[in-house]
């Protein structure tokens, strides 16, 4: 159980860049992926802010292939499989009779709820005798990852995740746990979310939702979060596997912290209870203290409870040094991408770490409660990051990454 | 490594609510498929269903408003009550961040979305209540059984549809095995949903009469819906505090077929390699099993690969193994079926009973086995393998034993 667990290669996709570099390009250019979105179910009567994946086409990294059966997120996740299994060189290696020790841990909160809802209304509207047999295997919440599966001819374990916000990076523990336990050779892990009318409609109605369509986490003037998507995942290894086949580790997964704040199924826990202790597990677990932490990539996505509870846990944690280590809030950037978010920001705090360059936060006013939320671009100076996933579900995840260095 | 017992069952079945009135039931071979109530079957060409009858959520839920969370939930929460008090725990005296929740589902809560477009189509997208879908996403039901119990610790739900109640008592045990809990609460939950029965009408995997498994003439599975929980903790603790242990918890085996979304390898691969990979995490070998919780859908395909992939990997051991599926009598309740199906493993290793596939009455030459045909069967089984197969060709087999003190 000692092993130590290493990313080998990334794919991601996201409102302000497709693949690894244009992704972090974006973040260090301090870029916001907010538009008004084209996607036509969310234009029913005017054009919504979301960070959506703008003219999304999964064809230049998936072929033309066998698309047509897979949903949005289907699409996004297995592009970023795609780019994922060629980053860590393992594209190439999977034989035609598929690889049964390579497997896929998707986190995923609505899941395919557009595919499910559509396909609910088509027995709705037409009659149970209409619908189309070819859409319902998309229904169940576990279709991407079982798509993926068969594209890519992952025959190992194959599980979806669902915390919440916090699901593409309990994902990633969970993967990381199965790697221990000697249950895989490697595993894709993160998340995927798509933007749709379902999901978003019920947060705008909530009042969740920035009315202005702008994210700015942790600023006083901050009016709710902006909905985003995409998918990122991390081929995961232990650091034996990696450095027999001549992989390059990027980053090692420490460890993670978990707990519930059994209060409420949609508000935040003003005391900040599970969020602090599910910090206080993942420094325990990385045999750490908030010393070695260098920097923070924040769940906060412009949510004015939300975002306070964070704060809150933080000072907590880190008592007054928190005004020492740079806070990146990326959901400014990439939106709440709900089960996808924890792969974003753990791929964030991953790439930052490689840079050992703190990103800016985008759209940055100003920060409330003492944090030093990172402007411009600036210096990491310890090896360890934290990342931090807070959903008001009551779901707190919180995940120790550190920079490789052999 | 800490050793990994169950000590509480709480379920909710198309047959029975509570391990006495389901055991009783599924020993005597009584069917609870019937002619679906949740909604109008006249337009499809099937009618019947497997569901949870007399439910009545204010009896269990307690500390939340008992018509708020949707139906899974109910369900999922009234299987945790009975399981925490079966298991004769007091919540009170137990570190509450050290309890956790780990659950499957197939469809999470596809009534909201049933909702979402009921008034969709009566009135428009506009007049759709802003509160439903948050309560859609399958993350809140474990959330709300937490909420329910004020449990503090970890919280997941693996949705891999309907093979996630192993997915989930398997994480539940590698919580409690590695110490990263002290109680856990595992299992499933699913709702019966028109969504689901339209799938799988227009497949024509439905059952039009009964649910036979394994039989020559057999046509189909039968939806259904239900929930079962799992009380699972160290075996130190089971027994410093005197609880009955239903049985051990040994490991368990996930694979994926990488085949098709919706149809099974044709030769068992991932099923093989499932049950292959619980035994040896086990540390046991085909010789050691008693017993196959099958997963047994009832549909012609499902029901031959699973025989053939135990064929395969048993050889002529297989003669020796009785394998029943408890779908014949429950239907298939989707991401609870696992679950409750663990439930039947445990009752089977703590009472030494096998209980039947009903409805057997013609043998086909490709379904081999012996099936545990319609009587229950006394063979005081010790170990046993619990199958679960899955849309996008996930697979999961649990290995559970009896404990013998």
């Amino acid at each position: 159980m000692t092993d130590r667990i290493v990313a080998t290669g990334i794919g991601v996709i996201s409102s302000i860049g497709a693949g690894a570099e244009d992704f972090a390009n974006a973040l260090y250019a301090g870029r916001c992926g907010v538009t008004l979105s084209t996607l036509p179910s969310l234009q029913k009567d005017s054009p919504v802010p979301a960070a959506e994946v703008q003219n999304f086409s999964p064809e230049p990294w998936l072929g033309n292939k066998g698309i047509r059966v897979l949903d949005r997120s289907a699409r996004l996740l297995c592009v970023a499989a795609q780019m994922a299994l060629t980053a860590a060189g393992l594209s190439q290696q999977i034989p035609s009779g598929g690889n049964s020790k390579l497997g896929l841990i998707c986190g995923t909160m609505f899941g395919s709820v557009h595919s499910i809802t559509s396909f609910d209304w088509s027995g709705l509207t037409d009659g149970p005798k209409y619908v189309n047999p070819m859409d319902f295997p998309n229904t169940v919440i576990n279709s991407p990852a079982g798509q993926a599966a068969i594209r890519f001819k992952l025959r190992g374990v194959n599980s979806t995740i669902s915390s919440g916000l916090s699901s593409g990076l309990y994902a990633v523990h969970y993967a990381s746990e199965f790697l221990r336990l000697g249950r895989a050779s490697a595993l894709l892990a993160g998340g995927v979310e798509e933007l749709c009318q379902e999901s978003f409609l019920g947060f705008r109605k909530s009042g969740i939702t920035s009315p202005q369509g702008k994210a700015r986490p942790f600023s006083p003037d901050r009016d709710g979060m902006v909905l985003g998507e995409g998918s990122a995942l991390w081929v995961l290894e232990t650091e034996a596997v990696a450095k027999a086949r001549g992989a390059t580790p990027a980053v090692e997964v420490c460890g993670f912290g978990a707990a519930h704040d059994a209060h409420s199924i949609s508000s935040y826990q003003v005391r900040a209870e599970g969020a602090t202790s599910a910090i206080e597990q993942a420094l325990r677990a990385s045999q750490i203290g908030p010393e070695s932490v260098g920097l923070i990539v924040a769940s906060a996505s412009g949510s004015r409870a939300g975002d306070k509870m964070e704060a809150r846990a933080l000072h907590n944690v880190f008592g007054s040094r928190v005004a020492d280590i740079p806070v990146c809030a990326p959901k400014a950037a990439f939106g709440e991408a709900l089960g996808a978010s924890g792969a974003l920001l753990a791929v964030t705090a991953g790439i930052a770490l490689c840079k050992r360059l703190a990103p800016p936060t985008a759209g940055f006013t100003s920060a409330e409660d003492g944090l030093r939320l990172s402007i411009v671009p600036q210096p990491i100076e310890a090896e360890y990051a934290l990342v931090n996933c807070f959903g008001c579900d009551g779901n707190n995840a919180a995940l120790i990454l550190r920079r490789w260095n052999g | 490594m800490h050793r990994v017992v169950i000590s509480g069952l709480g379920l909710l079945t198309p047959i029975g609510s509570g391990k006495e009135a389901f055991w009783n039931a599924l020993v005597a071979g009584t069917s609870g498929i019937a002619p679906v109530s949740a909604f109008d079957t006249s337009s499809f060409p099937v009618h019947l269903g497997a569901e949870v009858k007399e439910f009545q959520p204010d009896r269990y839920l307690h500390r939340s408003a008992p018509n708020e969370p949707g139906r899974a939930s109910q369900l999922a929460i009234a299987a945790a009550r009975v399981a925490i008090e079966d298991s004769g725990i007091r919540l009170e005296d137990v570190q509450r961040d050290r309890v956790g929740v780990s659950m499957g589902t197939t469809s999470g809560e596809p009534l909201f979305v049933e909702q979402y477009n009921d008034i969709r189509k009566a009135a428009g997208l506009e007049a759709i209540p802003g509160e439903i879908m948050p309560k859609y996403p399958c993350n809140v039901i474990p959330s709300n059984v937490a909420i329910e119990f004020e449990l503090r610790g970890p919280c997941l739900m693996i949705p891999t549809a309907c093979a996630a109640g192993n997915y989930a008592i398997g994480y539940g045990f590698d919580l409690i095995r590695t110490g990263r809990a002290d109680l856990m609460l595992a299992g499933g939950a699913d709702a019966f949903s028109r969504i689901t029965y339209m799938g799988f009408a227009r497949l024509g995997a439905i059952a039009p009469e009964r649910c036979q498994p394994f039989d020559k003439n057999r046509k189909g599975m039968v939806p259904g819906e239900g929930a079962a929980m799992l009380i699972l903790e160290p075996l130190e603790t089971a027994l410093a505090r005197g609880a009955h242990i239903y049985a051990e918890v040994l490991g368990y085996g996930l694979s994926c077929d990488s085949h098709h979304m919706t149809a099974a390898h044709p030769e068992g691969d991932g099923a093989i390699r499932a049950m292959a990979t619980a035994l040896e995490e086990s540390g046991l070998t085909i010789n050691d099993v008693d017993y196959i919780s099958a997963h047994g859908t009832g549909t012609p395909t499902n029901d031959r690969v699973e025989s053939i992939a135990v064929r395969r990997l048993f050889g002529t051991r297989a003669d020796k193994v009785p394998i029943s599926s408890i779908k014949s009598m429950i239907g298939h309740t989707m991401g609870a079926a696992s679950a409750i199906e663990a439930v039947a493993c445990a009752l089977a290793l703590d009472t030494g009973m096998i209980p039947p596939t009903i409805n057997y009455e013609e043998p086909d030459p490709e379904c081999d086995l012996d099936y545990v045909a319609n009587q229950a069967r006394r063979t005081n089984p010790r170990v046993v393998l619990n199958n679960a197969y899955a849309f996008g060709g996930n697979n999961a087999s649990l290995c559970v034993a009896r404990w013998e003190g």
